[in-house]
């Protein structure tokens, strides 16, 4: 008896495996022929993130990117299907994964992390007529591969911004008599100490210094882009110094709350922090990947060739400003910002004017952008012209790298 | 009085088993297996039917699923075939995750810092000797602690790991950093690379031949003999004169260097770079491998071939039916779970406390 139910049973998986087999072939198309529509033009994009939605900050970013800009291109008549892929690593699985969305026949690829780049170019050559984007890495102008892309966002517009509406609430401080001019102290948690943070905090910086001449900061760095703990820490030791205003350049809102503990003001990133500081978090920045992806899908649509390196802020709504938390900034800020966003969009306003800012002492006259040699030091192309550094002007990815007086380092992490 | 005390369930080990019945368990534990997964898919929202069929034509459907499929399987079947000595003889090293990385940090080393010092075939043969040696003194210093001191290997081996991988997350951000704040060590060179033999690099020719080579050393050689005889009865080892240390020691140190072989395999062949994650887990499923295959090297081509056919299956599961990716794991995990769980049905016995009584009264 028990041996015949043993053969049964055997049998029973033979036969559902030969079922299984039977069905693959009706599987794989049926999701891609139901989209496939006469009229509108359809784009199959990938892609892929290092992240998911969970994380509340970078990849979260891009899936509202990928939404917003899925609603204006079917206003154009555009359709888009996306296969997303979520929480992939910066090793061979970020390969396998290019190599899968080419092979499911997509007709784009996204690269969302920086440490995709060189697994993504692995995979390019083999697929000429595959377009593929590296969000926020810098191959593509010197890997002559026409097929490859990068893209970023000039954030360090959108920080100058921030900084304004920091420099704004502390020169209100001093006129109330509550601190002094010297005291007014920026505390900036960083992730790590390299061009795309550094560049971020210098922008801060001269947006507050811009309204507040007094200002000085300190910037701390905690080596890593997500470690709660370790930001909250950083925070606190920075509002212990005597801070008045924590910004940050992390992926967290640990520098929000612990900012609004200590009666510190704050103002963020990636995120409006203002829902769980509401009395610190004055306002915070972020990058808006939608009119990338609209462009760059809508030129696909249409058989065009699209930017190799693109990057654009304030003025194509690459970089927004998350809502201003009116119950705490200081009076006449959003006029104030709006003017500014202005001025950086007409491009009478420039963010690292020389005038504005001394590197030990002396007026930065001259200043490169490019490393060509692989030594990661720039030693090409000159940033400096016209009165102002030119940040991601040569390339989308920063290389503002420069210590500007005025800003403290209180450590490094690379 | 007796009823009372006697459980419900009772179980008792058996040997004798019909291997004809042996393999219907394990059949039938296949199909429970493949019924459970479906129900997940139906709970999901999901036609099993296609998902099953999405996994299959996902993993060995098209040349380059194909590719990708014996990819996956290669650092699973090398990593199988390194700790099988090591399970044989009953020392449970569960640290293949940190011998893989020691090797991977020694290989990387080379292919870092003498790419254009040495000729290709010279500096991969460097690497895989480094790699080599790097993971068997990795393996190595549990084994002389236990033979000396009689640690605890299970505890010992797996600490190894986070104290390797540490080491790399430091490599990674510190001295071997490609540009400053990346965190990611670049990519090797070309001649640092293993090369492609009809579209997958060549470590699946190196595991190949790993597979004949182990199935010698375990069944055929004095020292393989040796292994299984302490497996068996350390006593019985000791009286025959065997220096037990010594073993231990030598076949920890084999069993490392074919981990840190297998990290030469995956830093050079399949990443181009070292990162913490070059492990990435197989070290630990290839336990499950090893096990799974009874210790038989050539069965371990098989089941680490099913784990990567499940593997590669479900990311295409992920593209083109969009369930999240975490489903994979969750049906691998029911398929381990089965087919190791039905091992227990093979080696025990239940015996129920009513059916006793009737047999008694009768």
């Amino acid at each position: 008896m028990k041996k015949f139910l043993a053969l049964l049973l055997s049998m029973a998986m033979v036969l559902s495996l030969a079922a299984c087999g039977g069905e693959d072939k009706p599987a794989p198309e049926g999701p891609d022929q139901g989209t496939e529509d006469t009229e509108a033009k359809t784009v199959k994009v990938g892609l892929i993130c290092i992240g998911d939605e969970n994380d509340q900050g970078y990849t979260y970013n891009f899936i509202r990117g990928k939404e917003a800009a899925t609603e204006a291109l079917e206003a154009k008549g555009i359709h888009v299907e996306w296969v997303p892929k979520f929480n992939v690593g910066e090793d061979s699985t970020c390969e396998d994964a290019n190599v899968e969305l080419a092979e499911e026949g997509c007709d784009l690829i996204i690269n969302n992390s920086f440490g995709f780049e060189p697994h993504m170019l692995k995979v390019a050559p083999d697929y000429e007529d595959i377009q593929f984007v590296a969000c926020t890495n810098q191959a593509s102008w010197q890997d002559d591969l026409p097929n490859t892309h990068n893209a970023f966002a000039n954030i360090y517009e959108g920080r100058y911004v921030a900084g304004v509406a920091a420099g704004m609430k502390l020169q209100e401080l001093i006129e109330n008599g509550t601190i002094k001019p010297e005291e007014a102290m920026i505390g900036y948690v960083g992730a790590y100490s390299f061009a795309e943070v550094i560049s971020g905090f210098t922008a801060y910086y001269l947006g507050a210094k811009s309204v507040c001449p007094s200002v000085t900061m300190k910037v701390k760095f905690v080596g890593s882009w997500s470690n709660p703990t370790e930001e909250s820490n950083a925070a606190s030791a920075l509002a212990d110094m005597g801070c008045k205003i924590i910004s940050q350049h992390s992926d967290n809102t640990t520098p929000a709350t612990m900012a609004q503990s200590k009666g510190a003001f704050h103002t963020g990133y990636n995120n409006d922090m203002s829902g769980v500081a509401p009395e610190a978090s004055i306002i915070g920045t972020r990058i808006d990947w939608a009119p990338y992806f609209e462009y760059i899908i809508e030129a696909v649509a249409n058989g065009e060739e699209f930017d190799q390196d693109w990057c654009h802020g304030l003025d194509e709504g690459a970089v927004a400003m998350t809502p201003l938390n009116e119950k705490i900034a200081a009076p006449g800020t959003a006029e104030k910002l709006a003017e500014v966003e202005k001025a950086i969009v007409d491009g009478e306003l420039k963010v690292f004017d020389t005038k504005t800012f001394t590197v030990e002492g002396k007026e930065l006259t001259n200043a490169f952008a490019l490393d060509t040699d692989g030594d990661f030091t720039p030693d090409s192309e000159e940033a400096v012209f016209d009165g102002a550094f030119h940040e991601s002007y040569h390339q989308s990815a920063p290389y503002f790298t420069l210590k500007i007086d005025g800003i403290e380092w209180l450590n490094s992490a690379f | 009085m007796n009823e009372q005390k006697t459980p419900l369930i009772r179980l008792a080990k058996r040997d004798d088993m019909d291997p004809k019945r042996v393999w219907a368990i394990r059949g039938a534990s296949f199909l429970v297996a493949i019924l459970i997964g479906a129900i997940i898919f139906m709970v999901m929202g999901h036609n099993p039917f296609s998902a099953y069929g999405t996994i299959i034509n996902g993993a060995l459907g098209k040349k380059t699923a194909i590719r990708q499929t014996v990819k996956n399987a290669i650092p699973l079947l090398g990593t199988a075939l390194a700790i099988a000595p090591c399970f044989k003889m009953r020392f449970w090293n569960i640290g293949a995750e940190g011998q893989i990385t020691a090797g991977a940090v020694a290989a990387s080393y080379f292919a870092l810092f003498w790419a254009d010092k040495l000729p290709a075939p010279v500096l991969l043969v460097v690497m895989a000797v480094a790699a080599a040696i790097a993971g068997g003194l990795w393996g190595l210093i549990p084994a002389f602690f236990k033979a000396k001191w009689n640690t605890n290997e299970t505890l010992f081996t797996l600490m190894m790991n986070y104290i390797i991988i540490g080491v790399v997350k430091w490599l990674q951000g510190g001295p071997w950093e490609g540009r400053p704040g990346s965190q990611i060590i670049p990519q090797f060179e070309k001649s640092a690379c293993l090369p492609k033999v009809f579209g997958v690099h060549c470590g699946w020719i190196i595991v190949l031949v790993l597979t004949v080579l182990m199935y010698i050393y375990m069944s055929k050689t004095k020292q393989g003999y040796e292994i299984a005889v302490i497996g068996e009865s350390l006593n019985t080892a000791r009286y025959a004169g065997m220096n037990v240390g010594r073993i231990i020691m030598r076949t920890m140190f084999i069993s490392g260097g074919i981990s840190g072989l297998v990290g030469f395999v995956v830093a050079s062949g399949a990443d181009n770079t070292l990162h913490a994650g070059v492990a990435a887990g197989v070290g630990f499923t290839a336990i499950t491998v090893a096990w799974l295959a009874q210790l038989n090297p050539f069965a371990m081509i098989g089941i680490s071939g099913l784990l990567a056919v499940l593997q590669k299956g479900a990311t295409t599961l992920q593209t083109r039916m969009e369930v999240p990716a975490s489903i994979s794991e969750i049906i691998t995990g029911i398929f381990l779970f089965c087919m190791l769980g039905c091992e227990f049905f093979i080696n025990y016995q239940m015996i129920f406390r009513h059916k006793e009584n009737k047999e008694a009264k009768a």
